[in-house]
């Protein structure tokens, strides 16, 4: 049994450390637009993000983050200041970054879904009305 | 036996509390206490539309849940008796202390018994839960208006 138990935990972890090891998409740009570029640049370019998802739809876009580990203690901060440099990037468009965890983990499920047109734009606004609430 | 006498006979005899290990039991216990926590605003997140803003609520009120169902079957006073603060800190200490009264003064009737004593232990962690907060409040409140920090 207690044999077993080890086994099983050696498993466990050795699992665990090869997951965290393999290479994820960091960097994920979905819908077309034109910028799509740009934005992938901007973003990278930020050392805070960890991974990012940017959903286009016209001329609205989510810019999904996850910011890492040690610097989530400034997350409001983070946010804020992608925020401003995307808005002065872009004027025209309507942006809303966010790092908050289930606004990234809907933007990567309609990636995941290959969302299109009316499907995408409902999704979206829903999402940045969740994005608001609070408490 | 002089009074001075019988208290170091008393430090002699008494023996020494396992300090780090009463240290190393409660972080490592609280801590698992936590990741259950973090596995269940996770499950809120992904499941209910939920934010990391907003999940704080229901993960707190599930979490003093199952506390209080352990404490009714007799779990939660084994993990107490064996990590000590690491299982009284937590919220899930809070339903502990909720419950376990109500169980002591259970023979006393619904009304005066379960009814009176429910928050006598809980009552003063609500209690200094919500003066703590109106004065955290308010100092945040002044260092705002004053331009020191923003909301």
């Amino acid at each position: 049994m207690r044999h077993l138990i080890k086994t099983l935990l050696l498993c466990i972890g050795s699992m665990l450390l090869l997951s965290g090891c393999m290479e994820k998409e960091k960097f994920v740009v979905y819908g077309a637009t034109t910028q799509g570029k740009d934005v992938e640049i901007i973003v990278k370019d930020a050392d805070y993000v960890e991974r990012a998802t940017v959903i286009q739809f016209e001329d609205s876009m989510l810019v999904a983050v996850q910011i890492k580990p040690w610097r989530k203690w400034q997350k409001a901060k983070l946010e804020k200041k992608l925020q401003k440099q995307l808005d002065k990037k872009y004027p025209k468009q309507e942006i809303l970054v966010s790092a908050d965890y289930k606004i990234f983990y809907e933007a990567n499920k309609i990636k995941k879904e290959q969302l299109e047109n009316t499907k995408l734009n409902e999704r979206l606004t829903k999402l940045k009305e969740l994005a608001k609430e609070q408490t | 036996m002089e009074k001075e006498q019988y208290q170091k006979l008393e430090q002699y005899v008494t023996p020494k509390p396992p300090y780090l290990k009463n240290v190393a039991k409660a972080f490592v216990v609280g801590g698992l206490i936590c990741l259950i926590g973090q596995a269940v605003s996770l499950f809120y997140m992904v499941f209910f539309n939920f934010t990391e803003a907003t999940v704080g609520n229901p993960t707190v009120a599930t979490m003093v849940f199952f506390s209080m169902i352990l404490t009714g079957i007799g779990l939660y006073k084994r993990i107490g008796q064996f990590a000590g603060a690491g299982s009284a800190v937590p919220v899930t200490g809070f339903g502990n202390a909720v419950i376990s009264a109500a169980i002591e003064h259970r023979s006393e009737g619904f009304v005066l018994g379960v009814g009176s004593n429910l928050f006598k232990l809980a009552g003063s962690v609500v209690l200094f839960g919500v003066v703590s907060a109106f004065f955290v409040a308010l100092i945040k409140y002044i260092l705002v208006t004053l331009g020191v920090v923003s909301w």
